[in-house]
């Protein structure tokens, strides 16, 4: 990881030093970050009683290249130096170091290490087949790391009425998920939850991916069909239980989504079908079913810097019958339906300067919740404190949330920007 | 009545028919809500289009100050009807790179969307309450991008002079109270240029909540243009606001409010 960011490193400041006047007139952002945590509720992790002590150092900036003008080029840089005080690491993270440009008039191009989001759930994705980190997410750092860089080449169409966008990533990135090092989570070959005990082992594809969008606005009614061929990004396949050993098995999905303002709101609505390439029978019980994903979610202004959404998500398994014959005696048997409910508050106050949210993971079918207060202010245009929750509480052992309740952490975050 | 008379009536018809087609500060026929069609032009339709640096500084009643800079691209679809707009920040450090772009309907709710570099995401905004503050400030959404003509009913209450300029005084009364956080406002304009040049908000207890002034004004490409006004609240607080670089009919097209420049914005309008 070190070397690779130093050879990005040396990379643009080779490329920097043939345009000296460009580079005086470089532009460099970034901030000064500390966070810690407490965590009341573990004993199964390596250092219990926190998962977030670290200080974080980022600097971003853009550079245009003159030779590369007409293209209306720019070369944009984001890296970040972390000392994470849970595993006494010094880590150099590169987020961000591409190229884009417009080589013709309806062509963008981006090639390099980029973030990529689409689609339309408020923190569920669908049709979102990038990776995340699920990890950042649940231990109290900034939202913005539940997305996890990927490099590929992305090319954008537009035409008249239509946009394109098609990413190749040659490279397969998995999401980042709970795996008992920092946070303690549901070991099925023990039936139990578990922290740093759990010796899992993953093999990752070496195939690329693709991923693919077309889409439009109508007025303001934005419609997208999405396409996706690659593998899931969370380890949903055993290869080998006696290991025990998981890997990322193939996965297609074809998706679309339709967003529009209805009386005052913003309504979305979003599917996608999950065809498991390698279990298209749905009988083998290391694999993970083909699914049907969708969610529903209508947005608010209430007025006064007060805002609401709400969200239903469904995902259903298509091949529930064979699972269920496929499973050997005595086995658990998953539901067939997943739901959850999400609630979004945010409330803005003192001048927009405090920033009250609330957001609540509830899963009717699951029998479990997660939510995310949080309370930010603004000490000035340059430092912003946050202070928030990750706060678990299930039924059983074994559900996405439920498994996560020993890790119950209440975090606070001071960050300098400038 | 005798010939001479009647001579000098004719005359002075004609002397005030004169005036009225030369020069609109003699334009008192104009009816209260003519005279705020005509400011809602000048103010926010100068020009087919238009692009401006826009710098706020905030300032709390205990004396804090925060600032805002940014970057607004405006493209008028029809004068008087739909206009897209889009912002671009660059101050505090942590919000520069966002942009923001609304399409403005004249009825109805805007469209508008706020990209975040960070994550890649294009997200929409919902847009029910256009009274909140923009970007922190004491100058609403609707500040910055008009308010609906058809919203309030106008009264011309007075016809003035207030820092040497000759001005209509307009007496706008909402007509959904429920939707605005005032219970009238009153909007003093220049009879000679239509600018806006000052404005008082009362809030539903009738007190004076906030007033707007314009402080300085430039002709730029032959249209008068606000550079300079504040937005100063009862309780002292306010923000400035100044617009340097105002270039009108740049010839943007409807290309640059869309998805693709939220995501790679169009440098060449924005250097």
């Amino acid at each position: 990881m070190i070397k690779g960011f130093l050879t990005v490193l040396l990379l643009t400041f080779f490329m920097l030093s043939h345009a000296s006047s460009a580079l005086a007139a470089l532009k460099f952002h970034g901030f000064i970050e500390g966070s810690g945590s407490i965590r009341p509720g573990d004993e199964l992790t390596e250092n219990h009683g926190y998962n977030l002590y670290e200080g974080r150092f980022q600097l971003k900036t853009t550079y245009y290249p003159s030779l590369l003008e007409d293209y209306s080029s720019e070369v944009v840089f984001k890296g970040e130096i972390v000392g994470d005080g849970y595993d006494g690491e010094v880590r150099a993270e590169l987020r961000e170091m591409y190229i884009a440009l417009s080589p013709l008039d309806s062509l963008d191009v981006r090639v390099g290490r980029q973030v990529l989001t689409w689609g339309l759930g408020d923190l569920l994705f669908i049709n979102d087949l990038f990776p995340k980190d699920h990890v950042s997410f649940f231990i109290g750092r900034d939202q913005e790391y539940l997305k996890l860089p990927s490099d590929a080449l992305r090319m954008s169409f537009f035409f008249d009425k239509l946009s394109a966008d098609v990413v190749v990533l040659p490279l397969f990135t998995p999401s980042i998920t709970p795996s008992g090092e920092r946070i303690s989570v549901y070991d099925p070959f023990y039936g139990s939850i578990r922290g740093e005990a759990i010796e899992w082992h993953f093999d990752e594809p070496e195939n690329g991916e693709l991923a693919a969008r077309l889409y439009g606005n109508f007025s303001g009614t934005e419609l997208a069909a999405y396409f996706f061929n690659g593998f899931y990004k969370e380890p949903k396949g055993i290869k080998d239980p006696s290991v025990p050993l998981f890997d990322y098995p193939r996965l297609n999905v074809y998706g679309a989504s339709l967003r529009t303002t209805v009386i005052g709101g913003i309504i979305s609505l979003e599917g996608g079908y999950y065809f498991s390439v390698d279990d298209s029978a749905g009988t083998d019980n290391y694999i993970e079913n083909s699914m049907v994903k969708a969610l529903i979610a209508y947005e608010r202004d209430l007025g006064g810097d007060l805002g609401v959404s709400v969200q239903y998500y469904i995902e259903s398994m298509m091949d529930f019958d064979e699972y269920k014959a496929a499973l050997e005696p005595g086995s658990k048997v998953r539901d067939e339906n997943r739901g959850i409910v999400t609630v979004r508050i945010t409330k803005l106050a003192l001048s927009q300067t405090l920033r009250l949210s609330l957001f609540a993971f509830l899963s009717p079918t699951d029998n479990d919740s997660y939510l995310r207060p949080t309370a930010s202010y603004d000490l000035n245009d340059k430092v912003k404190i946050t202070f928030g929750a990750n706060i678990f509480s299930g039924k059983d052992d074994h559900t996405d949330f439920g498994q996560l309740r020993g890790n119950d952490n209440l975090y606070l975050r001071v960050r300098y920007s400038f | 009545m005798n010939i001479k008379g009647l001579g000098k009536i004719v005359l002075s018809v004609l002397v005030v028919g004169l005036f009225l087609t030369s020069t609109p500060s003699a334009a008192s026929a104009l009816s209260a809500d003519e005279v705020v069609e005509k400011a809602n032009l000048a103010y926010y339709y100068g020009g087919d289009d238009g692009s401006a640096k826009v710098k706020m500084v905030i300032t709390s009643a205990s004396g804090k100050e925060r600032v805002r800079e940014l970057i607004l691209l405006r493209k008028d679809i029809a004068d008087g009807g739909m206009q897209k707009y889009y912002v671009y920040f660059i101050n505090p450090p942590d919000v520069s790179g966002m942009v923001f772009l609304v399409w403005r309907k004249v009825s109805g709710d805007d469209d508008r969307w706020l990209y975040i570099p960070a994550v890649d995401l294009v997200k929409r905004i919902a847009t029910r309450d256009k009274r909140s503050a923009f970007a922190g400030s004491h100058f609403t959404y609707e500040d910055i991008s008009g308010r609906s003509t058809v919203a309030d009913t106008h009264e011309l209450i007075g016809e003035e002079e207030l820092d040497g300029k000759a001005v209509y005084v307009i007496k706008n009364t909402p007509k959904d109270a429920s939707s605005v956080e005032f219970s009238y406002f009153k909007v003093w304009i220049d009879k000679a240029t239509f600018i806006p040049v000052k404005g008082e908000y009362y809030d539903k207890s009738g007190k004076l909540d906030r007033t707007i002034y314009t402080d300085e004004i430039e002709v730029i490409q032959g249209i008068p243009t606000v550079i300079k006004g504040r937005a100063v609240m009862a309780d002292g607080s306010y923000t400035v606001v100044t617009f340097t670089d105002v270039k009108y009919d740049l010839g943007l097209t409807e290309k640059t409010f869309t998805e693709r420049t939220l995501r790679k914005p169009p440098r060449k309008w924005l250097k």
